[in-house]
């Protein structure tokens, strides 16, 4: 070992040629002259070793100082030396010897002075290694294999390699007996590469390529046995590195189809997973080769008739799509490329192969979806197929359709035609991103076979089945309206190369109109003759009718005509319910249709050029819904329908302009993007101003196509104007309407009508801008209605109602800059936050509606310089105002009416929410003055306590929708003042019991609405007000009690599901308190809503305990608890008896 | 399973078939274009202030106990043999459900009311029966209410020995018994796992 070591240092230092040549020499004599050859070799490597291991960059550094030592020359024969070297190595059977010689083979390689010469030579050595090379370790094989690797792919031996041995290519074979046994995966991964390289680049002849072939197709289909330890290459992997090599070049195709064929035809024999394999490899295979022509073509046949069978009687799902994926493969390959388009010869045999088989199978029931979906592969795969052959297809379809075998049979032709249109939109509209020859045999597409469809085949089955169809025939029927809807949506090319309609516009009238009947029949049928439940077919032709009308527009002013028509034909003031719902359900679906979805703009092949809108189908519908309302003068009046559940005509009609401006909206953002909704520019424009200028009937002679002013067509150029466009629509139509709401003839509103109206408005208004709420002066109009100077004032009524619905809208869509205007001291806003005056008929509504207003003009105020309330004094004087209000109130020795009082009260407590969600510092001044209102012991003064929780509830106007100011924290704020001070004064035992019971109210009224983490600090004082709520009653009117008691039941539950620990102390009393609250409740008869809320909530509470403590807390009371439950299982309401069931398993477990 | 079914292909039926409550009036629709009538047809028209939430919600009128009750609370019990229902596979039927007196017309909440099913076999031979009475049983003790008295028994002509299964069913003691037996008791628990 040691004198290897030497002669290895004295070679490495040596420069004199000879000199190194005598120590080779003698190292060759050592090694062959000893016996135990591979220990002596194994030595010898090892001294060599610590020469050649280091990384590649020292040996540059080595290899550059004796360059410019002593030349190029010396080092390359240095180098070829140390090959001769290394590769005489493998002539030996030497174990130790071959890692490392191959090692500094690969080292070589890399050296500037390697020559491609010197590859060959490699090559030549390594491959004497022979039978020896299954012997060694899979790690010595690997360095093998990489060594191969990088020769074969350095272009410069490639080169030289084929100079050597030409396409007999010598060295191939020498490499495939040497590597035909390999098994370990990462060996495999690179033989297979190298594999593929061969095919490739060496360029080898038709024997060899087959000895290679050979190989490597021995070992399809690959697996992987799991092992162990992880080596960090999948089976997958594996089956993709050895299908490369069968894709690796069009030369095997011969050997590779009929190969793979053969596996696929072993029927059962083959797993599911191996049929993958071998079509995803034929997939490849057909994708990879060059020259289709040649390597594919002449297989096609073979493809087909094994490939189909996969299709028509195969039953797995992925198999079935892989091998559809193969055959569109086929069809794509044979089309040739987007720049090359090979001759349609080749495309024509395929295609005619694939239809000739599959045409019968069309006939036959079983096999119907299947020939149509191998049909429909090939077909769809490229515009060329589907030229050459859908006149055909719709031909045998027709032929087929005319004799279905059973219904199901008539749906699958149909799904197989309608799948037909959907791939010739697809064709079609991709046709520009393909070849220029594709979008010219489109345009010579004979159109006669597409033109016929309506005529031919969808309107005899319609026709035939539509009366009383059969459920089965009713997916029939479906299948044809889907169908008519694609018949529509296709277009042609003109001869000049712009998209038209396929249809001319008398067919898609016709089809329009028939669907419009299946919607409108509805309506004209008695509700005897409709019975059908099931409004699958109408919700289809919904569909069908929306998608249709985008693409021939005029369908959907045909539609709105006739469902006008059929409307106006009958007396809407004395409707029945049925027609009612039959209204609704017109209406709605009007809507839907017409404004779900943005109309594209495709001319027609007519003469007669209308403009083209993309708010068209918004405006008819609009115009048309105005135009039908009042659909009845005399509605009931306002006060007596509240009572009645039915709902009027005009107030859909109302809805449904509701509906239509929430549709288009939609419609709007799903187009052109959420950004469109908020980045518009409208600017300074006043809109009411232009309004003003127009006529009253804008809309419908915009409908009527009269007048195709400024918003109707011409100024929207751009995708952007539409939705600004579209606003302006919009608060026309509102302007129109609350001028109508609040003109004489009010009859035409019922409630319903007015809150959708109020609601609408709100919308439209929030949806504007700031600057163009301003501009417009749309605060000036909550109060004013849109009515000019000269239009007769706003009728006044016998209650402010209707007026204050309709001001409510605009104020809760205005931004709070925009309502600067109205806090002038003593102005409109002011007014309004301090109205006590007297209520009409409804003061429960009134006081409803003026607290909302209220709540929103307290939150969205803004005081300070360059405001219109310069001091900040309008909001002191309001909560001033409320607070002296509620002294009087709950002092005065005559009391107002406790009815009206409350009214007013609620007034209040929305005003002070409005200005306490801002957190408003003047609501504080105030809290003294409620704490003090709620204590006093007059009988207004329970009134308060009980409303004081408002302050912090839930109120729709406070939201961020409607550019509410609401601060994140103001309910602990609220807490913490309006709270925190009376827990202590409201426990029980207190000096003033009176003032305790009344604290206890208010604080139980406050928490009920806030969040549990707002009080769960309190917890221990709180349980005790809840204790005490639910036994304790004295001192408190009835309906103060149980809204007491509901209030203590909602913060129970609460507490139960976010900290029950905090109730373990209080079991007893809870339950017991809870189970006296049921049986009160239970025992009276009366007293509706709140008694059924609160059983609910008892049942509620009682069920979570088991679930939340442990059976030993609860033995002692299960037995009575129990008893109390399987009572409550017979409640009369059916709600609490389900909570009832629940609470009674919960307790069965507790044993 | 390891045991042959004694009826290996019962008819079963669609849980959209089964009879079911339809609400008071015409069904709400649902149809592609029902999106927004949450918003344009609220169920409450009323979206402001205290007196939309007062108002009486849907379901908290007082509706006392009927024979659709009964039907919902035993007709999802699961078939000892099959992943059906007894609703499903019509061991349990609306028609063969009967309240007396029915609870509607009762003044007096506290009165008695007898609960009688008859139940139907899917074969006439099924050995199950008993089993599957014992939990249609179970599951009525343990959800209505103390004054109401449970009656199960095989429809006439269904079963092979359809009185003796009646009878059993009738007695307490057996029925007590059979109770105390744990894989009985298991079995019913099991199935009376699916019923909510």
């Amino acid at each position: 070992m040691a004198q290897f070591k030497q002669w290895a240092l004295e070679y490495v230092l040596s420069d004199d040629e000879p000199a190194q040549l005598e120590i080779t020499k003698k190292a060759a004599k050592e090694i062959e002259g000893s016996r135990a050859s591979s220990t002596v070799v194994g030595n010898w490597a090892a001294s060599v070793q610590q020469w050649m291991t280091p990384a590649n960059a020292d040996d540059d550094q080595m290899e550059d100082g004796d360059e410019s030592g002593s030349g190029d020359i010396i080092a390359r024969a240095k180098v070829l030396r140390l090959i001769g070297f290394f590769g005489a190595m493998f002539s030996y059977d030497h174990k130790a010897g071959i890692t490392a010689s191959a090692k500094a083979l690969r080292q070589l390689y890399a050296m500037k002075a390697f020559k491609p010469d010197m590859g060959a030579g490699i090559l030549d050595h390594v491959c004497k290694i022979k039978e020896d090379f299954r012997l060694q370790t899979a790690v010595t094989r690997l360095e093998i294999y990489e060594l191969f690797l990088s020769l074969i792919q350095d272009p410069a031996v490639s080169s030289e390699l084929k100079h050597k041995y030409g396409s007999s290519c010598g060295f191939v074979i020498d490499l495939l007996q040497l590597f035909q046994s390999e098994r370990d995966p990462r060996n495999l991964m690179i033989w297979f590469k190298i594999m593929a390289l061969l095919l490739t680049d060496y360029d080898p002849s038709p024997e060899v390529t087959e000895e290679v072939f050979k190989v490597f197709s021995a070992y399809f289909p690959i697996s992987l046995r799991s092992s162990a330890t992880p080596i960090g290459i999948s089976a997958e992997d594996l089956k993709e590195a050895l299908r490369s090599c069968f894709s690796a070049h069009q030369r095997v195709a011969s050997l590779a189809f009929p190969f793979l064929i053969q596996k696929l035809d072993q029927g059962d024999a083959v797993t599911v997973a191996v049929k993958l394999d071998i079509l995803k490899t034929i997939k490849t295979c057909i994708e990879q080769y060059d020259n289709p022509q040649a390597s594919i073509a002449p297989h096609i046949e073979k493809l087909w008739s094994s490939l189909k069978y996969e299709v028509r009687n195969g039953e797995v799902k992925e198999t079935i799509d892989e091998t559809l994926g193969v055959l569109r493969t086929i069809a794509r390959r044979l089309d040739g490329t987007k720049a090359y388009k090979l001759d349609v010869s080749l495309l024509k045999a395929y295609v005619d192969l694939v239809s000739r088989d599959c045409r019968d199978d069309l006939a036959n029931p079983t096999y119907t979806k299947q020939a149509g979906l191998l049909l429909m592969t090939v077909i769809s795969a490229n515009i060329r197929a589907y030229v050459l052959y859908n006149g055909d297809f719709i031909d045998t379809i027709r032929q087929n359709l005319r004799q279905p075998k059973s219904p199901s049979h008539t749906r699958d032709l149909l799904l197989l035609l309608n799948s037909l249109l959907k791939t010739r939109m697809e064709l079609f509209r991709d046709r520009e991103h393909g070849h220029p020859g594709d979008e010219e045999s489109l345009r010579t597409e004979s159109r006669t076979n597409l033109d016929t469809l309506f005529h031919d085949v969808y309107l005899p089955i319609w026709t035939d089945k539509t009366k009383e169809p059969v459920p089965e025939e009713k997916d029939v029927l479906k299948q044809v309206i889907q169908g008519l809807a694609l018949l529509v949506s296709q277009q042609v090319l003109r001869p000049d190369g712009t998209p038209v309609l396929l249809c001319s516009d008398s067919v898609c009238s016709e089809i329009c109109s028939l669907l419009n009947l299946t919607i409108t029949k509805g309506l004209s049928l008695s509700s005897n003759d409709n019975e059908a439940e099931e409004t699958g077919l109408e919700d289809e032709a919904v569909l069908a009718l929306r998608t249709i009308v985008m693409n021939y527009t005029n369908g959907y002013t045909e539609f709105a005509n006739r469902a006008k028509a059929e409307i106006r034909k009958r007396d809407w003031a004395s409707a029945s319910e049925y027609s009612l719902n039959a209204l609704k359900d017109l209406l709605s679906r009007l809507t839907f249709i017409g404004c779900s979805e943005i109309p594209s703009n495709i001319e027609r092949d007519t003469a007669s050029q209308e403009h083209f809108s993309p708010l068209q189908h918004f405006i008819t519908l609009t115009a048309s819904l105005l135009e039908i309302f009042p659909l009845s003068s005399q509605t009931s009046s306002l006060e007596s329908t509240r009572t009645e559940e039915g709902l009027s005509a005009n107030a859909h009609v109302i809805s449904s302009l509701h509906a239509s401006v929430i549709w288009f909206r939609d419609a709007c953002e799903a187009k052109y993007g959420k950004d469109a909704l908020t980045s518009y520019a409208a600017g300074n424009q006043n809109w009411l101003d232009e309004f003003r200028q127009l006529p009253e009937d804008w809309l419908l002679q915009m409908a009527r196509g009269e007048r195709a002013s400024d918003a109707g067509s011409a100024s929207l150029k751009e995708d952007s104007d539409v939705y600004p466009q579209f606003l302006k629509l919009s608060l026309f139509i509102v302007r129109s309407l609350y001028r109508f709401a609040s003109s004489s003839s009010r009859e035409s509103w019922d409630e319903r009508a007015l809150v959708q109206l109020s609601q609408m408005a709100a919308l439209v208004v929030r949806s504007l801008d700031e600057k163009l709420q301003v501009s417009c002066n749309l605060a000036h109009e909550a109060f004013t209605f849109f009515r000019g100077s000269d239009d007769p004032p706003a009728q006044q009524a016998s209650s402010d109602l209707p007026t204050g619905l309709l001001t409510l809208g605009i104020l809760q869509g205005l931004r709070p800059g925009a309502l600067g205007g109205l806090y002038k001291p003593d102005g409109e806003a002011e007014r309004f936050m301090c109205d006590t005056s007297n209520f009409g008929h409804s003061p429960l509504r009134e006081s409803d509606i003026r607290a909302a207003i209220g709540a929103v003009l307290a939150n969205k105020y803004k005081g300070g310089p360059s405001t219109s309330d310069p001091e900040s004094i309008v909001m002191k004087r309001v909560l001033d105002f409320w607070g002296n209000w509620m002294k009087e109130a709950t002092t005065s020795p005559s009391p107002t009416d406790s009815a009206t009082f409350q009214a007013h009260n609620t007034i209040a407590m929305n005003v002070i929410a409005g200005a306490a969600a801002r957190q408003d510092k003047h609501v504080l001044n105030l809290i003294p003055a409620l704490h003090q209102a709620a204590a006093s012991p007059h009988p207004n003064g329970e009134i308060v306590a009980k409303s004081l929780g408002l302050i912090v509830k839930q109120n729709d106007l406070l939201t961020a929708d409607n550019h509410a100011v609401v601060k994140r924290f103001y309910k602990q704020w609220a807490y913490s003042h309006l709270v925190k001070p009376l827990l202590q004064d409201a426990q029980p035992g207190s000096k003033d019991s009176q003032a305790a019971t009344r604290h206890r109210v208010a604080v139980l009224s406050v928490v009920s609405s806030c969040p549990f983490t707002v009080y769960q600090d309190d917890l221990d004082l709180l349980i005790r007000l809840l204790v005490t709520a639910l036994n304790n009653r004295a001192g408190l009117s009835d309906e103060v009690v149980w809204s007491q008691v509901v209030s203590a039941l909602e913060i129970l539950v609460e507490i139960l599901s976010n900290e029950p620990d905090a109730l373990r102390g209080y079991l007893r009393e809870v339950i017991g308190g809870t189970t006296k609250v049921y049986q009160e409740c239970a025992a009276q008869q009366q007293g509706g809503g709140v008694r059924t809320t609160c059983r609910k909530l008892v049942l509620q509470v009682l069920g979570a305990i088991p679930t939340r403590f442990e059976e030993r807390h609860l033995m002692a009371y299960s037995p009575p608890t129990q008893r109390m439950l399987a009572v409550a299982c017979g409640d009369p309401v059916r709600r609490v008896r389900e909570v009832a069931r629940k609470a009674r398993a919960n307790w069965a477990k507790v044993v | 399973m390891e045991r042959d079914l004694d009826n290996a292909n019962p008819t079963i039926l669609n849980v959209s078939q089964l009879p079911s409550r339809t609400r008071k009036g015409i069904a709400a629709r649902h149809g592609p274009d029902s999106r927004c009538d949450s918003v344009v047809y609220p169920k409450s028209h009323w979206p402001y202030g205290s007196s939309s939430s007062s108002d009486e919600g849907d379901g908290d009128g007082e509706e006392p106990v009927d024979e659709q009750d009964i039907y919902d609370l035993i007709s999802t019990i699961s078939d000892p043999e099959h992943p059906h229902t007894l609703g499903q596979l019509s061991v349990v039927r609306l028609p063969d459900i009967h309240l007396s007196p029915s609870p509607a017309e009762l003044s007096d909440r506290d009165s008695l009311v007898t609960v009688l099913v008859d139940l139907t076999p899917t074969i006439n031979h099924c050995s199950l029966a008993t089993v599957i009475g014992l939990a249609v049983r179970c599951r009525l003790e343990q959800t209505l209410p103390p004054n109401y008295r449970v009656d199960v028994r095989m429809k006439d002509g269904t079963h092979a020995q359809d009185d003796q299964v009646t009878k059993q069913l009738a007695d307490k003691e057996r029925v007590a018994a059979a109770l105390e037996n744990d894989t009985l008791q298991r079995m019913v628990d099991k199935m009376l796992e699916t019923c909510a």
